[in-house]
């Protein structure tokens, strides 16, 4: 494979097969002066990464420089990582690295996108507009994806053969981009070169800490997050940091938010960055949760949040509710009287018991 | 069950296994071994984490012990005798379906019938393992399991390292969980030409497409054109929620017409406009029900489960664990086929009155003492409605 290509996908093991090829050391690549712009593309992918989306560079032919570059910033981003060694970190950069290979390999051709998947041991056929692919690696691709359509049993399979479209084994194959990712960090990187990476570290550390407060405190509009039961802050850092929901976490979220007045389109946003996230499904789904089918769900009570194996760091005001909406009401409650302040309260107080 | 009757039972298994042919696993060594013995605590007690370094020694030991079951596991291990199974290094296993006749929908009034049910719903998962997955008939093996169900195993090398959750999705498969029924049947706008309003059009999978949804589409068509070829054929369809004697008619005109039958079967149902969408929806969520398999969704899941060796009898019914070709399955009869003892009368004492077909024959025994052929006093004893002597 071209180097600009390996340094556009440093995941796959050819890649660092050709890393290791050229013979940098671990030391040339934190402390020398020419890597300097490796180490500091290497911040910027992770900086990236927790805002959002790693930008990919575009080459020219004579760009050898800047591939070099492209393709040593990868390992230094996952030393970096690692070091600071937070899972939310780890979901979340692999994730936005998974998600960045999966916006290339949109435009490229059949054949390169066949030779991706044969490094994650995916043999692909390319015929007739459709990629050919055994079900045993379709159900192992797309064991982690929870929309319906997903399922074998939506596909079209015949011989065992199931034929899926460009888009889909690019989606299917950022999934295994991801899993690859993930489950190698982190890495065992020692205390001496951890130290040695310091000022990077503290760059990343302060945009982290300031990522998860805003988590924390929650930007719903007119929805108070912060009076929001443990369960469900714990399931929104889960979706904002890529982590599959189960289906009825899912559907508990959905609803609670819903229920407590977050608009549909705020929720949507919310999962936008799940792992599976289909945009046509997810306004499906959560509309039809919403009522617009005629019916409108409540969330599930703690008893059966509990059998699922939802109920998650309940605390003190846990004890004495027997539902998470009772929880942020009496919440608001207290926190209206509290401060004696006059406003409205955000939710439509229905009777949801 | 009292000791004369579990001496006498021993005896009989151990002169079944004398002469038997068991069908060994592939890799037999790999594999870790359990038997239950006929024995006189009132707890069943499974003996397993043993391993066999050779066919030898099992066969030794089927004709030794005589075990009222046996069972191998569907992994391989590295370490099948291993006492934890943490210890026993898991590599692979096989995939493996039971159909249980006691879990089938519908009443069932006699055990004959409620095997045959079970043999229907072996037939509707062949289907699927065959065509949709793609196995090779060598590859599929089906079992009867000597009681209640059949077993299928499958030893292609594609399937042995799929883990668990892999396994459910293959299950959700054969029994439509999770079909996204709304998917099937669509509506699409379609502007019109100039001049006249848009339409909605219906979109229908075509008969060619693979999986469920060309599955489907040969159901409806097959469906309606039985339902044609009444002789009340418009009686029948003016039962259908909104259809009337126009439109009965013009749906018999329909199926009359080879060539609007084809467009139909390539997935344009418009031509059947005027049956509306939720009558449609409902015949299909009817021919999913009809064509998907009843299996047993844990046991497929566990890649550790025991299961019965093919060869081996079941002592709860003392019929064989049958192996069969699926050519050989339609007229396979477990109450006949796996009938291994003979005529040769036996003393026995029966505790209350039963019934059961064996051999082709209606057997009726009513309660006391009395001389029965050998293998319907084995099957008695079995079952526990008969002591020996
Ligand atoms: S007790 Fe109820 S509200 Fe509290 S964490 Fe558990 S499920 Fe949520």
């Amino acid at each position: 494979m071209e180097e600009r290509y390996l340094a556009l996908y440093p995941f796959i093991t050819e890649a660092s097969a050709y890393v290791s090829g050229l013979g940098f050391s671990l030391e040339r690549l934190i402390t020398s002066r020419a890597m300097d712009p490796a180490r500091s593309r290497g911040v910027e992918r992770v900086l990236q990464a927790l805002k959002g989306d790693i930008e990919k560079p575009q080459f020219l032919a004579s760009d050898d420089r800047k591939v070099l570059i492209e393709l040593l910033s990868y390992p230094f981003s996952r030393i970096l990582v690692s070091c600071i060694g937070d899972n939310f970190l780890i979901r979340r950069y692999a994730l936005a690295e998974a998600v960045s290979c999966y916006k290339l390999l949109h435009s490229e051709p059949y054949e390169f996108i066949c030779s991706i998947a044969s490094d994650f041991h995916v043999d692909v056929l390319f015929s007739d507009h459709l990629f050919d692919i055994h079900f045993t690696d379709y159900i192992r691709l797309a064991s982690s994806m929870k929309a319906l359509e997903w399922k074998l049993v939506n596909r079209k399979m015949q011989k065992g053969h199931v034929y899926i479209s460009k888009e889909e084994l690019a989606r299917l194959l950022q999934e295994a981009i991801r899993d690859r990712i993930q489950g190698s960090l982190p890495l065992d990187v020692s205390e001496d070169i951890c130290q040695m990476c310091a000022p990077y570290i503290s760059q990343i550390q302060t945009e982290l800490q300031q990522i998860k407060e805003n988590f924390g405190s929650g930007d719903f509009g007119a929805v108070e997050s912060s009076m929001f039961p443990p369960c469900m802050v714990h399931a929104m850092a889960n979706v904002r940091a890529g982590v599959n929901l189960a289906h009825s976490m899912r559907f508990a979220l959905t609803s609670f938010l819903l229920n407590v007045g977050m608009p549909v389109d705020d929720i949507i946003a919310m999962f936008n960055v799940s792992p599976d996230f289909d945009l046509e499904r997810t306004r499906y789904q959560i509309e039809h949760i919403s009522g617009s089918s005629g019916t409108s769900y409540k969330p599930p009570s703690c008893s059966t949040m509990r059998t699922y194996g939802n109920c998650y760091g309940a605390d003190e005001l846990c004890s004495r509710i027997k539902h998470p909406l009772s929880y942020y009401r009496r919440k608001t409650w207290f926190n209206r009287h509290k401060h004696e302040a006059s406003q409205q309260l955000p939710f439509s107080e229905k009777d949801n018991e | 069950m009292n000791e004369k009757t579990r001496n006498f039972l021993v005896n009989r298994f151990q002169a079944y296994y004398s002469q038997a042919e068991i069908h060994l696993p592939p890799e037999h060594i790999s594999r870790e071994w359990g038997f239950i013995s006929f024995s006189d605590s009132s707890e069943t007690f499974m003996k397993r984490h043993i391993a066999f370094g050779s066919e030898g020694e099992i066969t030794d030991y089927l004709k030794g012990m005589g075990p009222s079951h046996s069972y191998y596991s569907v992994a391989y291990y590295e370490y099948p005798s291993a006492p934890k199974m943490k210890e026993k290094n898991w590599q692979k296993a096989d995939l493996i379906f039971d159909i249980d006749s006691d879990h089938l929908p519908g009443k069932m009034n006699s055990y004959a019938e409620m095997l045959e049910n079970g043999k229907k719903e072996t037939f509707k998962l062949m289907e699927f393992l065959l065509d949709d997955f793609g196995f090779a008939e060598k590859d599929v093996h089906i079992v009867f399991s000597g009681g209640r169900g059949y077993h299928c195993h499958i030893t292609d090398p594609s399937v042995l390292h799929l883990e668990s959750p892999e396994r459910r999705e293959i299950v959700d498969y054969v029994s439509a969980k999770g079909i996204d029924i709304e998917r099937i049947l669509s509506t699409r706008e379609v502007s019109g030409d100039a001049g006249r309003e848009s339409a909605q059009m219906m979109v229908f999978p075509s008969g060619t497409e693979g999986g469920w949804r060309g599955r489907i589409n040969r159901y409806f068509v097959s469906f309606m054109k039985d339902i044609v070829a009444m002789d009340k054929a418009e009686e029948v369809l003016m039962g259908f929620k909104g259809v009337g004697e126009k439109t009965a008619r013009k749906i018999i005109e329909v199926f009359e017409n080879e060539a609007q039958v084809e467009v139909l079967k390539g997935g344009n149902i418009d031509v059947l406009s005027g049956l509306n969408k939720k009558v449609i929806n409902t015949l299909i969520e009817e021919g999913i029900k009809k064509m998907s398999a009843v299996v047993d969704e844990p046991v497929t899941a566990d890649v550790k489960r025991l299961i019965r060796l093919p060869g081996s009898l079941h002592g709860g019914s003392g019929l064989k664990v049958m192996s069969l070709d699926i050519n050989e399955l339609e007229k396979f009869e477990p109450l006949r086929d796996a009938v291994v003892f003979g005529d040769r009368l036996v003393m026995s004492k029966v505790i209350k009155p039963f019934a059961v077909q064996m051999k082709g024959k209606d057997i009726e025994v009513e309660q006391g003492e009395q001389e029965l052929p050998e293998y319907v006093a084995v099957h008695l004893m079995c079952r526990g409605v008969a002591e020996y002597g």
